[in-house]
Order: C-alpha cells, then sequence, then structure tokens
C-alpha cells in the first residue's frame, strides 16, 4: 500500500463497459458513455426513490404506527407511485408574494442536484461504478454538503418567516454535524490509507477472524463500531432526519424552508431529501459494510449494494417513528459538546491504535 | 479515461433530471390565479410584515468554529492517508503521529477555551427572554 500515494491510475469502469459496448474510444467514447451511465446510475437512484417516498415509507411508517396504509391501488399498494408521480405533477404551482425569484426556482434545483452527484464515485457493485478518483471520498462529502445552500436559498428567498427560520436551522444543524461526520470518515481513512472508493471496499475484503469456518470480512463496522456508531448518528443530522429533524418540524415551523414550495417545486425537494438518505446509506455502506461485498458470486454484489442502503433507510424511517425530536439548542449542544469531542477521540484512539498494532 | 469526464456528465444529467420534471409538470398542470391564493402560509393569519429582515443569528460564534474546524479537517486527511504507509516504511511514532497530537490538542484547547467562555451555544436573545410569557418552573 506504500505507493498509494503516487498512484495516478484512475478508473471509469462503468464508462470504460459502456463505451466497450458501443465500440467508441477516446474522448468520443468518455463522453457519449459518460453521459449514458450517468443516465443509468442517476434513474436507478430515481427509480429507489420512487420505490421509497411514496410506497415504502408510508407502508414502514404505517407497520411502526399499527396501521394499514396504501393497498388499494394494484398489489400491496404498489400502483400508487405511478398515481402519486402523476398527481404531484399535476398540482398548480403557486408563486408566493414577494418571492424572490432567480434564488427560489434555484433551490429545488440545487438539492437534487447535490445528493445525486455524490453517486458518482460510489461503488454499487456488478460494476455499476461511474467514476473512481483518487479524491473519491472527498469528493463524496464536498457535493453533499452543496445541499445546504439549496436549503439556505429556498428559506431566505421565500419571503416567509417560517421558511427563514427553517434555512437557518438547517445551517446550524449542518455545520454542527458535518465535523464529526467527516472526522469519523477520517478515522476509516487510517486503515486504508487511501480516499479511493474501490480500494477502501477493497482493504474492508480481507478477512478479519474466522470464527467455526466462517470468514468474517474486514469491514470497518466490525473493526471499529464505534466509529460506525458515530457515522451513522451524524450521518441522521446531516440527512436532517429525526431526532434531528429540527429544520423542517413540523409541529413548530410548519415546514421549514419547504413551507411556501407546491407542485413539482414540492416534488424535487422531497427527492432531494430521499436521495440524500440514500446517498447517506451508500456513503455508510462503502465505509462501514464493505460496500457491495457479500455472500455469493460477485456479480450479486448491486443486490447486497441495495439491501444495505435499504437497511440505513429502514434505520432513518425507524428512527422518525420512534425518537423525539431534539430541541435546536440541544442539537448545538450535542453536535459541539458531545459528538464533535467522541469524533476527535476516536480519531486519535484509532491513530493510536494504529500505531501500535503496525 | 477521465473520471472526471464522468463525473461532469452526472453532474449535466442531474441538472437535466430536475429541469424535465419541471417541465412536463409544466405541461400538466393548471393555471388558476385568484384573489389570495399567493398570500404567505403564515398560519392562515394575514401575513404581518416582510420576512426580509434583521434577525438574530444565534448560533454566529458557533458557525466561526465550524470555519476553523473546517479548515483543521482538510489539514488532518492528507495525514491520515500518508499514516499508515508511513508506519509500514519504518516511520517512528513520535515522527508521525506526534506532530498530529500537538495540532489536535491546539485545537482542543482552543475549543475547551470556547466552550467555557459560552460561545458554544444557541444564543438566547434577552429581548426575547424578557418577553417570554410562559411560566418559569
Amino acid at each position: 500500500m506504500g505507493t498509494l500515494l503516487l498512484q495516478s491510475q484512475t478508473q471509469t469502469p462503468l464508462v470504460d463497459t459502456i463505451a466497450g459496448l458501443l465500440g467508441l474510444d477516446g474522448l468520443l467514447g468518455a463522453v457519449v458513455g459518460g453521459l449514458l451511465g450517468a443516465f443509468l446510475i442517476a434513474n436507478v437512484m430515481l427509480v429507489t426513490t420512487a420505490v421509497a417516498g411514496p410506497w415504502a415509507k408510508r407502508k414502514i411508517t404505517a407497520s411502526f404506527t399499527d396501521r394499514i396504509a396504501v393497498n388499494r391501488i394494484g398489489p400491496f399498494g404498489l400502483l400508487i407511485i405511478v398515481a402519486d408521480a402523476v398527481r404531484l405533477m399535476s398540482k398548480e404551482l403557486i408563486v408566493p408574494d414577494g418571492v424572490d425569484r432567480p434564488a427560489w426556482d434555484l433551490a429545488p434545483i440545487i438539492l437534487p442536484f447535490s445528493a445525486l452527484m455524490g453517486f458518482a464515485v460510489i461503488p454499487m457493485g456488478s460494476g455499476v461504478h461511474l467514476a473512481d478518483p483518487e479524491a473519491g471520498l472527498v469528493y463524496a462529502f464536498a457535493v453533499a454538503s452543496i445541499a445546504s445552500l439549496g436549503l439556505v436559498m429556498a428559506g431566505y428567498s421565500s419571503n416567509n418567516k417560517y421558511s427563514l427560520l427553517g434555512g437557518l436551522r438547517s445551517v446550524a444543524q449542518n455545520i454542527a454535524y458535518e465535523i464529526p461526520l467527516i472526522v469519523t470518515a477520517a478515522s476509516v481513512v487510517i486503515f486504508t490509507g487511501s480516499l479511493q472508493m474501490s480500494e477502501i471496499v477493497a482493504v474492508q475484503a480481507e478477512p478479519l477472524v474466522t470464527v467455526a469456518g466462517i470468514t468474517i470480512p474486514q469491514w470497518f463496522a466490525f473493526v471499529n463500531p464505534f466509529a460506525f456508531v458515530l457515522f451513522l448518528a451524524a450521518n441522521l443530522a446531516e440527512v436532517g432526519r429525526n431526532p434531528f429533524d429540527t429544520p423542517e418540524a413540523p409541529t413548530e415551523i410548519v415546514g421549514g424552508y419547504q413551507t411556501e414550495y407546491s407542485s413539482i417545486y414540492f416534488v424535487l425537494f422531497y427527492l432531494g431529501e430521499f436521495i440524500h438518505i440514500f446517498l447517506g446509506g451508500a456513503l455508510i455502506a462503502t465505509l462501514f459494510l464493505g460496500g457491495p461485498a457479500g455472500p455469493g458470486p460477485e456479480a450479486l454484489g448491486f443486490v447486497w449494494f441495495t439491501i444495505k442502503i435499504w437497511a440505513v433507510f429502514l434505520f432513518t424511517q425507524w428512527c422518525r417513528s420512534a425518537v423525539p425530536r431534539v430541541r435546536i439548542d440541544q442539537l448545538i449542544d450535542i453536535g459541539w459538546k458531545g459528538m464533535l469531542v467522541l469524533s476527535f477521540a476516536n480519531l486519535v484512539l484509532t491513530a493510536i491504535i494504529v500505531g501500535v498494532i503496525v | 479515461m477521465n473520471p472526471w469526464i464522468a463525473i461532469g456528465a452526472l453532474g449535466v444529467v442531474s441538472i437535466g433530471i430536475p429541469l424535465g420534471m419541471m417541465a412536463v409538470s409544466a405541461l400538466l398542470r393548471p393555471s388558476v390565479p385568484e384573489q389570495g391564493k399567493s398570500a404567505i402560509y403564515e398560519s392562515g393569519e394575514i401575513p404581518t410584515g416582510t420576512a426580509r429582515l434583521q434577525f438574530n443569528i444565534q448560533y454566529y460564534m458557533v458557525a466561526l468554529l465550524f470555519v476553523i474546524f473546517d479548515i483543521e479537517t482538510v489539514l488532518i486527511f492528507p495525514w491520515t492517508v500518508i499514516y499508515r504507509s508511513a508506519l509500514e516504511q519504518g516511520a517512528s511514532l513520535t515522527e508521525v503521529l506526534l506532530p498530529m497530537l500537538v495540532f489536535i490538542g491546539i485545537l482542543v484547547v482552543g475549543l475547551v477555551w470556547a466552550w467555557r467562555n459560552g460561545a458554544v451555544e444557541w444564543v438566547k436573545s434577552p429581548l426575547a427572554e424578557s418577553r417570554k410569557t410562559e411560566r418559569q418552573t
């Protein structure tokens, strides 16, 4: 692993495959393959979100609260996805008085953009991996945090006090939990010695221990469970889900930054939030759960990856149903006086332990 | 191939998808402007004043701290990348670990100082406190 720093070889596995299938090479192959690959990945995430938003979320929440939820249209109510898509698309767009127009229109574009961009570097298994730059991990965090910009724009441009409060709260929350999130990720990088996503996944494929003939891989959730729990909690705050959903707390400030949005703009906010949850899940899967690794042949990688991100989604929905919301001043306290200190303790301890072992 | 071409392609696609959805919706949706429909929502009351006002950013000091810690994480990342390989190539702990511990230590001292001075807090506005009508327990 000593040569990793000098390694400049980066790959674009999915793009190469597509370009190879089309028989294109050079720049044309890169551009056409890139566009097709990007389209494929974006649509995979759109389908995931379409299943999660109108259907799975309702079903999961209903199970937690002992209800039945959607079951009228199609098998298990699955066709509600189509019905909801048409319903939401055909809603009237109401532009409130005095909104700051370009910013108000741009915010719903920025949100899904930032979340979708993160998936460029996520290895989804079965060769579905758009790009693999050396700085993959840092890139993923960088684009994911563009979302705060969209939230502030939405909050400030809406000309609504609730929106303004929601926007301010979302910034307070993001700055309180981004540092613990990234520092915890840095403690994983100490093990891997690389920011490249494929390398992070490859390191986790090595065996940790063998118990009764079953080899447990070196997933960082097993190697450093403390970091895993920290990352999971910080990620909940980062995607704005309970117990950290103060920016859009419906019982306090109506809908937060999205109060004044209707029709397709509201759908885009919703879409952005859900893709963000799945991006968080994808980062957790890649950093701590071995990425697309799992029993069975390598071609099943995508299935395992999907199961892992859905597991994280289920966890966020569980928290949504089971954990009460924290107040905004408590949130700052937990972030800066709790998580930050714990994440630095985790980083220093990991560094010392790795230093002693190696 | 250069991975950033593919990432740029995803950027184009992920701007195109919201724009496409907006376009489809613009074809489908009705537009029935009515009086009062476009009023901003303030819990059903008639809106008072504007939202473009001076407000108290109650986490201002925290936001300043964030800038410091954000730069710190940027400086920590390169160290985490080389840490293990440097140790494997025979560098001693005092060479690779101690400087970083000192660096983090300085920042922790700074955090403790800010904490004790009450900077790491959601600042309560004195005006709002004095106007509070709920019962003090």
